[in-house]
Formats: C-alpha cells, structure tokens, sequence
C-alpha cells in the first residue's frame, strides 16, 4: 500500500497520484456544470 | 545532607535506584520497533498539519455548501493562470528534489547540490509570486467571507512554503558541506516529505479556490 510519510519516493509518488485524481475530479465537476 | 551524599554515591556507582526508588538517570526513551523516530515525528507533525488544513477548507466548503454563497464573490476576480502557472513551479520543485535525493542515493553529489538549489529557487519563486497576487488582487481578507478564506487557505499555505524554504535552506547549505552520503540522507529525505505535503495540499487549496 502507497504510504507516503514512509519515505519520499513513497511521498512523491502520492504527490503524482493525488496530482491524478485531483485532475479527473476537477474534469468530472466542469462537465458536470457544462451539462447540468 | 546525609540523603544527599547518598544520592551522589548512587549517581557514582552506576546511577541504581535510591531510597526512593528513583533511578539516579533519565530511563530509557520508548522506541516504536517499527517506524524511525524522525518518521515517526513528520507523520505525526504532518497528521496535524491536515487537521489544521481541514479546519480551513470546512470555513470554505461552509460557504459554498452549507451558506451557498458565490464563490468567488462577485466583485473579486482570481489570477487563475497566474495561480496555475504558479503550481506548475511548485509541483516542478518537487520533481527537483526527487532529483536530488534519487542523486544522493546513487552518490552523485552534483544532482544532490543542483536539485537542492534548484527545489529552493522554485520554492522561492513561488512564494514571490504569491506575494505579488496579494498585492494586486484588489480585495481584502476584511471585504467578504469569501475574501477571509481566500486569504486564510493560501495564507496557511503560503505559511507552509515559508517553512519548507528555511529546511530547503538548511539541507542545501549541508548538501554543499557534504554532510549527506549514499548511505545517510535522512537529512535530505523527511524534510523531502514535508515539501511534497506542502505541494499535495496546493493542489487541493488552487483546485478548491481557484478552478472549483
């Protein structure tokens, strides 16, 4: 399992990974709101 | 004066228990087996630093959600492509410092000090343009409850990039002394978490604020 505070390759990873799903929420709001 | 030099005879012989059954030293500090004090401490640190970041997006998601107000509040306008271009600097410092210590990990002292100094002028640049977009953002914390968590979330962020730069500082000036090798770099890696914390709540804090 991703555990970001055990070291920083771990961090940075979750750091991509939060990047990535931060950016499909973002896109699934905006549509949304385009569609709605 | 009798219980005294008792207590120091104790102290001399090897520091045993005395009359009171009180050990003549400190005892020894409780170690978790499993997770190394300096980690131990950043995780802790860091779950503290989320609770302090959730009491502020809960003032804003009470504006948005609970009170429904207008986000952003009709007469303030945010510097989204600035802010944006912005985050691309900040998410680049913490590619720089992967860098750095994917470098010090392989011995290469020249990544180390390049990615190091690199992570510190990005960092820097950040929060210099930070300070620009207060100056002309043209609405004050004082104007709006929207303006209060502008101001509050980036604030608080911006307080955290602060701090990220003073460890940045200090592990580069100990990159340059060549304090760090292949097999001791803790110095370079827990200070390396916290600055990818502090990038991970950006990219909530510019997701929320700016794009939401």
């Amino acid at each position: 399992m991703l555990n970001p505070l055990r070291s920083e390759q771990e961090a940075f990873r979750f750091l991509l990974w939060v990047v990535g799903v931060v950016a499909v929420i973002v896109l699934v709001v905006l549509a949304a709101r385009a569609i709605f | 004066m009798e219980a005294g030099s008792i207590a120091a005879g104790h102290a001399l012989d090897g520091g045993h228990a005395d009359d009171h059954g009180h050990e003549a030293h400190p005892p020894e500090a409780h170690r978790s087996s499993r997770v190394d004090p300096q980690m131990l401490g950043m995780l802790l640190f860091i779950i503290s630093e989320i609770m302090i970041f959730g009491a502020f997006f809960t003032a804003y998601f009470f504006i948005r959600v609970v009170a429904n107000d207008e986000w952003p509040a009709p007469e303030m306008e945010l510097p989204v492509g600035i802010a944006g271009v912005n985050t691309a600097i900040l998410l680049s410092s913490s590619l720089t410092l992967h860098w750095a210590l994917t470098s010090v990990k392989n011995g290469n002292r020249f990544g180390l000090k390049a990615g190091m100094l690199s992570t510190f002028l990005l960092g820097a640049a950040f929060l210099s343009i930070q300070v620009n977009e207060y100056v002309h953002v043209g609405f004050a914390p004082s104007d709006h409850a929207q303006g209060s968590v502008f101001y509050g979330l980036t604030g608080l962020h911006g307080a955290h990039v602060f701090v990220g730069l003073s460890l940045l500082a200090m592990v580069t000036v100990r990159a340059w002394r060549g304090h760090f090798t292949e097999a001791e770099h803790r110095g370079v890696e827990i200070p390396g978490i916290y600055w990818h914390f502090v990038d991970v709540m950006w990219v909530v804090v510019y997701s929320s604020i700016y794009i939401l």
